[in-house]
């Protein structure tokens, strides 16, 4: 028994793969917007009554075709949710502790996530108005939008 | 940035997703691992109802759901019982690198084996003619070993050796 | 093991499938496939109660991407279950399907397959299949000789070559009638000997012309219930049975019978089948390669020796011929991986309810028979049938 344990053990590996993901012609427009225009952009379901942000090409829940039901929403909104993010893992946007906040734009029916920039974790509440600040260098990703900092 | 398509921008994102990965070898190919790290020696294991090998060893006999107990040793050496020659090379994921095309990959039986249990590496060889069922073949074992498919550099051909068989092929 | 109750697949809907869809992202294309299909069945997505969703794992390394789906395939507030067993996961989420309708403990469930192959990275999602302890970095997948020698090895080269050319401009033939397939190349038949030399070997005699197509594509199918069936006035292709084989003993290489045979042996058996080439009237066959699809014609129709080569020497298997073999062109022409084997099982119900279009094959269908074919060499076939079976047939499980 020990003999055997003793001859088992752990191989490393390791996969690095080039990957390619499409926004769609509806995604593209909201980033392309974030990117040059400094808007955000949602679609409106009219029969459900939902402005979703972000956008996207059919409503999940009664199926109708929004593609040409843009709305443009606030860059500014209330903070819904948040949480604090303590670990360091690969792939984050930046480096913990730092907190990842659920933000309902003025106008949208949906929150999105992204960062909030409030000193100290403990100043997050929920309720609180925040604002987007747009990054400086153009970016092809939600961090178009840099982060969101109390209003 | 993306291409334009009807005047519209397409946004692609791309990215090049690494993700570090740990295996548990288990006692079972941990030993026959641990062997061709340190010995040189590739181990089988055996059932001890049907008395068949299985390489690379597994606990469990395939065919008898036993556990299969008994180890045997068997000689770098065996017989090409059929060979694929690859013309086109996909990149390894683990070190991004390309084989040269073509290469061969061949199953050997190696001398004793009982039962199915073909082993399947890279040949090394020149001439591509010089490849048929019943070419007798030996290992060739990388000096860099670390309990891995790569510590067997590949099969050669034994130079001079009868064509078992005498297969055309 | 019996049904509880008769399913039928009342309606399917697939995306175009391409290598070039950079304008919809993944729950968009699924999207496409859907809306097809609730028309297709004359039903709406309150009528579904549940969503089975399923893709080649890991293709496009993203994790649980139904839990991204959920946007555009209709599953927002309904059951919703994930499925994925490599390339056969199409064919097994049809077995689910016809599982989860059969038992009572769904009324219409929506099985929905695909791929999105230009996003991700084939050979990492193979190689990923592959023991991480041993021979991952040997792993070549799909690309293989071995399957043509056999055929060269049985039939001699000249012979085995221009079968293998023949199948593949047959599929070709029947690819350019489908509006949905991707690769159509007007192949021509007077070419056969030239093309096939042209085409550059991948492994052994294997050539590029030979093999499926990495593609992208999603494709949606309803199933229901016979009682659903009957208030819908549906137009059904009813299921009649399913086998899956997966054998260790294929695996270990050359020494045992394909597991396809295993599956035709098994299923026929079991539905009373003696003679599949006479008493079936269409196969929608999961052909990674001509070689294979030569290989396994014979291995589906219970036949021997020649008699399957000859089937595609003859025309037998064309569109027009007395067993066509895959009117839609196949995976060779199409091959979204986590789609494919759904879209053998909706096109051989396309056939049965009368709805290909332009690739109909010419005589009438009563009986259709669909496989799936996944890496560790395994099948997965399904029967399908004009005529609802007798209530409480035997079927496997």
């Amino acid at each position: 028994m020990k003999e055997e344990k003793e001859c088992a053990f752990v191989i490393e590996g390791k996969m690095a793969l080039p990957y390619q993901y499409y926004a769609g012609a509806i995604g593209s427009q909201f980033i392309v917007a974030l990117r040059d225009d400094k808007r955000i952009l949602g679609v409106r379901c009219e029969k459900c009554r939902k402005t979703f942000v972000p956008p996207r090409q059919s409503c999940e829940r009664c199926f109708s075709s929004l593609t040409d039901h843009w709305v443009e929403v606030g860059s500014s909104g209330v903070l819904t949710g948040f949480t604090v993010i303590r670990y360091a893992e690969p792939y984050q946007p930046k480096e913990p502790p730092y907190v990842l906040a659920l933000i309902k734009l003025d106008g949208a029916d949906t929150p999105i996530a992204h960062i909030l920039e409030c000193g100290d974790a403990r100043n997050a509440r929920i309720g609180m108005r925040v604002r987007a600040v747009f990054s400086e260098k153009p970016r092809d990703t939600i961090l178009a939008i840099s982060h969101f900092e109390e209003e | 940035m993306g291409k334009e398509k009807e005047g519209r921008e397409l946004i692609v994102s791309r990215q090049i997703l690494s993700i570090p990965q740990h295996f548990s070898t288990g006692p079972v190919m941990g030993r026959f691992l641990a062997e061709l790290r340190d010995n040189k020696r590739i181990m089988a294991n055996k059932c001890p109802k049907c008395g068949r090998h299985q390489l690379p060893p597994r606990e469990v006999c395939a065919i008898c759901h036993v556990e299969a107990t008994g180890w045997d040793e068997l000689p770098p050496v065996g017989t090409i019982r059929d060979f694929d020659v690859i013309y086109y090379a996909s990149p390894d994921p683990l070190t991004g690198e390309t084989r040269q095309v073509p290469y061969v990959l061949c199953w050997v039986d190696l001398d004793g084996t009982q039962g199915d249990a073909p082993f399947w590496h890279l040949l090394d060889v020149d001439d591509l003619t010089k490849v048929r069922r019943g070419v007798r073949v030996r290992v060739v074992f990388a000096d860099d070993r670390r309990g891995a498919t790569e510590d067997i550099r590949h099969f050669e051909i034994i130079p001079d050796e009868p064509i078992e068989g005498g297969d055309a092929r | 093991m019996t049904k509880n109750r008769n399913v039928a697949i009342i309606g399917s809907g697939m995306s175009r499938f391409s290598s070039h869809r950079e304008e919809v992202n993944q729950p968009e294309m699924i999207h496409e496939a859907v809306v097809e299909a609730l028309q297709d069945a004359g039903v709406m997505l309150d009528d579904i109660d549940c969503v089975l969703h399923g893709n080649m794992e890991l293709f496009e390394m993203v994790h649980q991407p139904d839990m991204w789906h959920v946007i555009g395939d209709g599953v927002w507030g309904k059951s919703g279950i994930r499925l994925t067993t490599g390339g056969t996961t199409g064919a097994t989420l049809a077995c689910a399907a016809d599982n989860l309708v059969a038992s009572g403990l769904h009324d219409a469930v929506l099985a929905i397959g695909f791929e999105k192959l230009q996003e991700g990275h084939t050979t990492g999602g193979i190689t990923n299949m592959a023991d991480p302890l041993w021979g991952r970095s040997l792993q070549t997948g799909a690309l293989t000789g071995t399957g043509a020698q056999k055929i060269i090895d049985e039939f001699g080269v000249e012979r085995a070559r221009w079968a293998a050319m023949k199948y593949r401009t047959i599929m070709d033939e029947h690819a350019m009638r489908n509006p949905k397939a991707h690769r159509r190349l007007r192949l021509e038949r007077r070419y056969i000997k030239e093309t096939a030399e042209n085409s550059p070997p991948l492994a052994g005699e294997l050539r590029m012309i030979h093999m499926c197509s990495q593609s992208d594509g999603a494709c949606a199918v309803v199933f229901a219930s016979e009682e659903k069936v009957r208030q819908w006035k549906a137009n059904p292709a009813w299921i009649v049975d399913h086998e899956t084989v997966h054998r260790e003993e294929t695996m270990i290489f050359g020494s045992q019978k394909n597991t396809q045979r295993v599956a035709a042996e098994r299923l026929f058996k079991r539905t009373g089948i003696s003679n599949p080439r006479q008493e079936i009237d269409v196969l929608e066959m999961y052909d990674p390669s001509a070689w294979w699809g030569l290989d396994w014609l014979r291995d589906f129709l219970l036949l021997s020796g020649d008699e399957a080569i000859k089937m595609v020497e003859n025309d037998e298997i064309a569109i027009d011929g007395a067993f066509p073999v895959n009117p839609s062109g196949g995976v060779i022409a199409s091959n979204p991986i986590g789609a494919t084997a759904l879209v053998r099982v909706a096109e051989a119900a396309m056939q049965i309810r009368g709805t290909a279009g332009d690739h109909q094959v010419a005589k009438p269908v009563r009986r259709a028979l669909a496989s799936g074919f996944g890496g560790s060499l395994w099948t997965v076939l399904m029967l399908l049938s004009k005529e609802k079976p007798e209530q409480g047939a035997e079927t496997h499980g």
